[in-house]
């Protein structure tokens, strides 16, 4: 945990329990909840952003690239494992792994 | 609680008792007087009967307990004559007050009343001519100041309830209840 | 009270109609409907939504008021606890009402007492003056920056709320100058400066935002004073934490809440002029509870008669709990005891309190008190 996160003393708190900056959830470790850990083949990924959409914690993190035509697109970059909780839903939805091929996410046991 | 001047009205819900109660102290408080007023709510139905209280001072009222022993008793409806309530708590000096078309020493007889100063006064039809219907608690005013002129006049009576009834109501009701008030002082008897 | 809140002119209140408060809000309305204020009437389907809606138009940064009794306290009831920890400043008048069942419209402080732990800064008042004076007063107590807690303006039922005296009223401009423009604190609305309200505690912090309001509702205290001394400067007429009638020197005093002072003081009057010490200690204050101001002032006195107007079921009266505590360290102890009366709308009259007077005095030669606990006026006893 962060400094930011140490707990405070009553008297350093804002008045009511109201929280002063947006967006902090970001701040917050999920990751630490996971027991199973999905893993991207790159090789394997035709970046439909399927596992974007679906992902609950916006884990999926995305670049900018080109199709194979040369057109502009967004393209997943990495997994951000400080908020992946291991829901698997990405797993159960992407399209590669539903068509039988090589899998473009892999689904692991995190002790392995 | 002697220093206190102290009026108690009986008459029934839709009459107009409270707000005869609540005008009359504005009216008095006009004159330079402490007041208050406030009505005693029971079941709150039309016709259920109801009593208001008025209290005058020269000094600031403390007290907000009903009137137990009623300088003047307000009878704004002689249908309740034989109700108890009008009587209790009265005393040899206590005055009354009652809208009726009867004769006032008869209307003495059937409160049961001794030597006390009884006031009559034809409310209700006083009510009839101008409004065409029953609201006989201006009339009532108008009387209580030809029974108690040492509270408040009946000049000062007109010129502060005009006040107090503008706040409430439209111009034209202004003027016929101050009318009330006038006809109600004009056509007391006394017994 | 509709008239302080006229003068007052917050920028939302949310009521929803209950006797004997109704007549409050139905005269705001009016004000509302003749363009007299610039505020928002929201007309809500419950209580419960009435107090949900001002703490979400406080939480918005708007002044905010409204106005309950009784069974509509009670529904509220949730919600009060949210709008005094989320430390919102709304204003409510309490028009004190006995709760059902049986179904009574007149006055105890069943409701307001109730809520006493709820949070809320606690305001009395004995007549129609003070109760305008109060309300005046507690924009300013609840949005200091010390404080930022609702208040609850509390005055009884029909006996206060029915009743037309003679009072003063100040200016308008004088009311607004002396209140000040109010600057919410950490809006909803801001969007360039988003905030979350509402948020969960888990045990790592719910007991340090709990100390917190202590703090702030403690300190309440000082700035009443403060906010009574400038009413006193602006508007010439005095407020303490509780008021002391005739009590320096008074042997036995009454301690007591709301309308039946101006009963007790003439009572104590007419003992005064037969020459018998006795005085009248009459809350103000209810929370935060002024424990030491008030030992200091009955320092003294040998017997006090405590008259709760509510009742706490199984125990003894909640007024009584803390003036024993409150004297539970004088030195010497007076003898202290509790009194029901009021409970529904029963009278307590000048005769009664005489009687409750010779008690007392039948105590103070023999040294003990007799009964510590009763009801007054009440058939078969």
């Amino acid at each position: 945990m962060s400094d930011k996160y140490k707990l405070k003393k009553w008297q350093d708190l804002p008045p009511g329990g109201v929280i002063t900056e947006g967006g902090n959830a970001a701040d917050y470790e999920t990751g630490t909840w996971r027991t199973w850990r999905p893993v991207w083949q790159k090789e394997n990924c035709v970046h439909c952003l399927t596992c974007w959409v679906f992902c609950p914690e916006g884990a999926f993190l995305l670049q900018d690239g080109r199709t194979a035509g040369g057109k502009d697109r967004k393209e997943i970059k990495e997994i951000d494992y400080f908020h992946c909780k291991g829901c698997g839903l990405c797993v159960r939805e992407c399209p590669v792994n539903k068509q039988g091929k090589e899998p473009a996410l892999q689904f692991i046991r995190e002790e392995t | 609680m002697s220093e206190y001047f102290e009026v108690r009205w009986h008459g029934r819900g839709g009459q107009g008792t409270v707000t005869g109660a609540k005008s009359l102290a504005e009216a008095v408080q006009g004159t330079g007087k402490y007041v208050s007023a406030f009505p005693d709510y029971g079941p709150e139905r039309r016709g259920a009967p109801v009593r208001a209280f008025d209290r005058f001072a020269d000094k600031r009222i403390r007290i907000h307990i009903p009137v137990l022993e009623p300088d003047v008793v307000m009878i704004v409806d002689p249908t309740l004559i034989g109700s108890k309530s009008l009587v209790e708590g009265i005393g040899e000096n206590t005055v009354f007050v009652v809208n009726t078309e009867k004769d006032a020493a008869e209307t003495k007889r059937a409160l049961g009343l001794t030597g006390q100063t009884l006031y009559t006064v034809p409310a209700n039809n006083i009510s009839y001519r101008l409004f065409k219907r029953e609201i006989p608690n201006s009339a009532m005013m108008g009387a209580f100041a030809r029974a108690c002129p040492q509270i408040i006049s009946i000049e000062a009576l007109i010129k502060e309830a005009e006040h107090a009834f503008a706040a409430l109501l439209a111009k034209d009701l202004v003027a016929k209840n101050l009318d009330a008030i006038r006809c109600g002082y004009d056509e007391v008897r006394n017994a | 009270m509709a008239e302080a809140m006229r003068q007052i002119n917050p920028d939302v209140v949310a009521a929803f109609p209950i006797t004997p408060s109704t007549q409050v809000i139905e005269d705001f309305a009016t004000f509302v409907a003749d363009g007299k204020v610039k505020t928002e009437l929201i007309t809500v389907e419950s209580e419960h939504s009435a107090m949900s809606a001002c703490i979400g138009a406080s939480a918005a940064g708007g002044r905010v008021m409204t106005a309950t009794s009784a069974n509509g306290l009670a529904l509220m009831w949730e919600m009060l606890y949210i709008a005094a920890s989320m430390r919102q400043p709304i204003l409510m008048t309490v028009v004190n009402r006995a709760l059902s069942a049986p179904i009574n419209i007149h006055c105890d402080h069943g409701d307001s007492m109730g809520a006493r732990d709820a949070g809320w800064i606690q305001i009395y008042a004995e007549n129609n003056q003070e109760a305008y004076d109060n309300m005046v007063m507690a924009p300013v107590i609840a949005e200091h920056r010390d404080v930022r807690l609702p208040v609850m303006v509390c005055l009884d039922g029909f006996i206060i709320s029915h009743s037309i005296e003679t009072m003063e009223l100040e200016e308008d401009q004088a009311v607004r100058d002396f209140i000040g423009p109010y600057r919410g604190l950490h809006s909803l609305l801001d969007t360039d400066r988003p905030v979350t309200w509402g948020a969960l505690d888990l045990h790592d912090y719910y007991i340090e935002h709990k100390r917190g309001q202590q703090a702030a509702i403690e300190s309440a205290k000082s700035v009443i004073e403060s906010v009574s001394d400038r009413f006193y400067r602006t508007f010439g007429r005095k407020y303490e934490l509780f008021e002391s009638y005739r009590i320096e020197d008074a042997e036995r005093v009454m301690v007591a809440i709301n309308s039946v002072a101006g009963e007790i003081k003439e009572v104590v009057d007419a003992l005064r002029d037969a020459g018998e010490k006795v005085g009248l200690l009459k809350i103000r204050l209810f929370r935060p509870f002024p424990y030491a101001q008030i030992a200091a002032a009955l320092r003294g006195a040998k017997v006090v008669t405590v008259l709760d107007r509510s009742t706490s079921m199984g125990a003894y009266g909640p007024l009584f709990g803390e003036i024993r505590t409150a004297l539970y360290d004088a030195e010497p102890r007076p003898l202290v005891y509790n009194r029901t009366f009021g409970l529904g709308g029963r009278e307590l009259f000048p005769d009664d309190i005489q009687e409750l007077f010779a008690e007392s005095r039948r105590y103070l030669q023999n040294g003990k008190v007799e009964k510590i606990f009763d009801f007054l006026n009440v058939r078969g006893d």
